[in-house]
């Protein structure tokens, strides 16, 4: 029992560290299976059957976490903060490994890579890296966490051996990512050193008055860029067009999903704990230095950068990364709500922009599959050769343009009011969202583009559409669709439980 | 004048600050991973300045920690250059131009 | 009258930045090979400062696995990638200018907010970096940043192997 004594107090044995992090041990030991199992098992066969049965091992491991954290909810505190469950955190676990069973859904079919051991593991350990991510208060586990995270996406960027795009884009996200890795790092050094502590709750204790410290205000500004660059607001959004369009489409669809909603989590987090007592004000009239003016100019520049720079793409990829950017800047708006139900929206927000944009990757990749282009004109007639496919995307398209009934509207309204409800703490951001709302008027002209193309341009002749899409991959986007659908038509039933979640107790 | 905390932050800022400058004008590639390091560094500097003033071991241990990922960040690093290299044979950003900016 | 741990401490300082400096900007070689060699002389002084701050077991990790491990993987690519001559192109002089202007402004931004804050230390620092108690933090305190590190590793591993392998067939 002596490493008991050792932590003083705060001591715990390692089989309930175990017991805790035993969603996250399974992630890693179905990644580990997997591998195994492509290793040993897998070599001589087809490279279709080995997708499925690497994809069936990891959907299990998956499953199972899920299962657990249902079957087994834990409360837990180790070692002041540096691994914290509770309801919420594993509801946004189960949300992260919801989107990782339909990313491994619409890889299924792919052909990028004869690797498909390696691609599911290294998609289960960017999970396991996200669940960490989210279920921690302490600047060092932040920081490794990132980087797991991190290194398993540039990989996963970087999967497509024959395409020179490919690499390309992964060296690019690479560059930034590092980059931002080392502003996070500074920034969490010098908390670390005018806090003396790593953990968020010490280092909001340690911050006095509204005069806020120089060095503090550095801490600040240099945490918000290393984060800024990991949720891809602008204007440190340089890498996103490009990882979205030359990533393969089933990495492209995790980055702009698992990652954005952990990222969210893990800033909301930082601000609202690690930051407590240095607000300021962003209002229109009455600013005062902290981090909600800084994030409120990120927001506006993100939504701003991100709707115009849609309107001329002619990729629907590079469509979907600037709608993306957009996205974040509406996120950020979320963000300033911290505080009571203000999370909540974020939350609910983040998670179906997640489900509605891996759908929307999803539909590109079959399209690239078949027309070997993700082009506006590659999409012309879509709706009378695969009209299930078409509706589909339809049904993603709207709901990222913010109609109502469908997910992405209800969250968008829902975050808002949080936002102007009296007494949030982003009152005064009036202004802010006002932007939103005009720039979304902007946004419905690029979305309606590519409907338009879908819908109404005539089809360029049987003969570049080989085949229907697989079946698979029909029944997971629609699966997809229809969830997008029902939350957006009842959004209580997400809202309640992560309300519930959040209520102390 | 005694050493302090502020002449270790100091060097560590100006360090950072090199890393940056190399980030941004340099174009070969593999400099550009090497003032990385430089900036990586430099938060390690702090970290361990402000261990030893705050008389609080953990900020050794997350230097421990950094300089880890550090080195698994590097070896990642430079495979993709070797596999763009492969592609490519160039190992400059100004040729890293095949989807536009 | 000056200690010698304080002139030390210039000496260090110096030698770190200026071969910082020469890493970044060597007006008489562009190869990366000279960059490589004097990060490993930054390296090497950085590790002298973690001696004088007292982190004895950071220093010796420090040497060994930036400058024994990581810089010989550096050396190791940049000679594999052998880049021919007239890739080692000339930095641009505007670009030059740009960023030395906002680097400039960025780093005196930060000086002056060191300046400023209220930050200090007036304790005396007792702090001893020796193995042993950190050896005991890393596996009590920060067992699972620990075990995280390990599948970190691992995904570094799977990923290089992967990526510069070259596919059979």
């Amino acid at each position: 029992m002596g490493y008991e004594r050792e932590a003083g107090g705060r001591g715990m044995s390692y089989l309930e560290l175990l017991n805790l992090a035993a969603p996250e041990a399974i992630i890693a030991l179905a990644a580990l299976a997997v591998l195994a199992a492509d290793m040993f098992a897998l070599r001589e066969l087809e490279l279709h059957f080995r997708l499925a049965i690497s994809a069936m091992i990891s959907c299990v491991g998956c499953v199972a976490a899920i299962g657990w954290m249902l079957a087994l909810p834990e409360h837990g505190n180790v070692m002041g903060g540096i691994f914290i469950v509770d309801p919420l955190g594993q509801l946004v676990k189960i949300g992260l490994l919801v989107l990782t069973l339909f990313t491994i859904l619409i890889s299924l079919e792919s052909n990028f890579t004869v690797h498909a051991g390696e691609y599911f593991a290294l998609v289960l350990l960017a999970t396991a890296g996200m669940m960490f991510l989210v279920s921690t208060a302490d600047v060092l586990m932040i920081f490794i966490s990132l980087e797991l995270t991190s290194l398993s996406l540039y990989m996963l960027t970087a999967f497509d051996k024959r395409d020179v795009q490919s690499a390309e884009a992964a060296l690019k996200y690479f560059l930034f990512g590092s980059m931002s890795a080392a502003f996070t790092l500074f920034g969490l050094s010098l908390l670390y050193g005018l806090s003396g502590s790593t953990s968020l709750e010490q280092i909001a204790a340690s911050i006095r008055g509204p005069r806020l410290d120089p060095l503090l205000v550095l801490a600040l500004v240099m945490t918000v860029i290393g984060l800024g660059f990991k949720v891809a607001a602008a204007p440190f959004h340089l890498w996103a067009p490009d990882v979205y369009q030359g990533a393969p489409a089933p990495s492209a669809a995790f980055i702009a999903s698992g990652s954005k909603v952990a990222g969210f989590f893990v800033l909301a987090r930082v601000m609202a704990t690690g930051f407590k007592g240095a607000e300021g004000s962003g209002a229109w009239h009455g600013y005062l230095p902290g981090w909600v003016p800084l994030l409120a100019v990120l927001a506006g520049l993100s939504m701003v950068v991100g709707n115009f720079a849609a309107l001329v793409q002619t990729s629907v990829r590079r469509l979907l990364a600037y709608s993306a950017i957009a996205h974040a800047g509406y996120m950020l708006i979320g963000v300033l709500a911290y505080g009571g139900s203000g999370l909540a929206s974020l939350l609910y927000y983040s998670l179906t922009y997640g489900l509605t944009t891996l759908g929307a990757f999803g539909v590109v990749a079959v399209v690239q599959q078949q027309t070997g282009g993700d082009r506006l004109s590659d999409f012309a007639g879509l709706s009378r050769r695969s009209p299930g496919l078409a509706i589909c995307m339809m049904i993603f398209i709207l709901s990222l343009a913010g109609i109502p009934p469908l997910a992405g509207f209800v969250g968008k309204f829902y975050m808002f009011s949080e936002v102007l409800r009296p007494g949030s703490p982003g009152m005064g951001l009036l202004w802010l969202v006002v932007l939103a709302i005009a720039l979304s008027a902007v946004s419905l002209y690029y979305y309606l583009q590519v409907l338009k193309q879908i819908f109404v341009a005539p089809s360029p002749g049987a003969g570049t559409w080989v085949s229907v899409a697989p079946v698979t991959q029909q029944v997971v986007l629609g699966a997809l669709a229809l969830a997008v659908l029902l939350l957006g038509c009842f959004p209580g039933w997400l809202v309640q439980r992560l309300a519930g979640a959040m209520a102390p107790g | 004048m005694k050493i302090g905390v502020e002449h270790y932050l100091t060097v560590s800022i100006i360090l950072f600050c090199l890393g940056l400058l190399g980030v941004i004008v340099r174009r070969n590639l593999l400099v550009i991973y090497l003032s990385l390091e430089l900036m990586l560094n430099a938060a390690n500097l702090a970290l361990v300045a402000f261990s030893r003033f705050n008389n609080d071991l953990d900020g050794q241990v997350f230097v421990f920690f950094v300089i880890t990922v550090a080195a698994a960040e590097v070896a990642v690093g430079l495979a993709l250059i070797v596999a763009l290299y492969r592609k490519r044979r160039t190992a400059h950003v100004e040729d890293l131009t095949l989807m536009k900016l | 009258m000056a200690q010698l741990p304080d002139i030390l401490f210039y000496v260090f300082a110096f030698l770190t930045l200026a071969c910082g400096f020469l890493v970044v900007l060597n007006p008489f070689s562009t190869n990366p090979v000279t960059s490589a060699m004097f990060l490993v002389l930054t390296i090497g002084s950085l590790a002298g400062l973690f001696v004088l701050l007292h982190a004895f077991f950071l220093a010796a990790v420090q040497i060994l696995v930036y400058a024994g491990a990581v810089m010989v993987l550096f050396l190791f690519v940049i000679m594999l990638l052998d880049l021919p001559a007239e890739e080692r192109r000339k930095v641009k002089k505007a670009g030059l200018v740009l960023g030395l202007i906002s680097v400039g402004a960025i780093l005196t931004i930060m000086l002056q907010s060191l300046l400023q804050s209220s930050f200090s230390s007036e304790a005396a620092p007792t702090l001893e970096g020796s193995t042993i108690p950190l050896g005991r933090l890393l596996f009590t305190q920060y067992l699972l940043p620990f075990e995280i590190i390990s599948v970190l590793l691992l995904v570094a591993m799977v990923g290089v192997i992967l990526l510069s392998k070259k596919d059979l067939k």
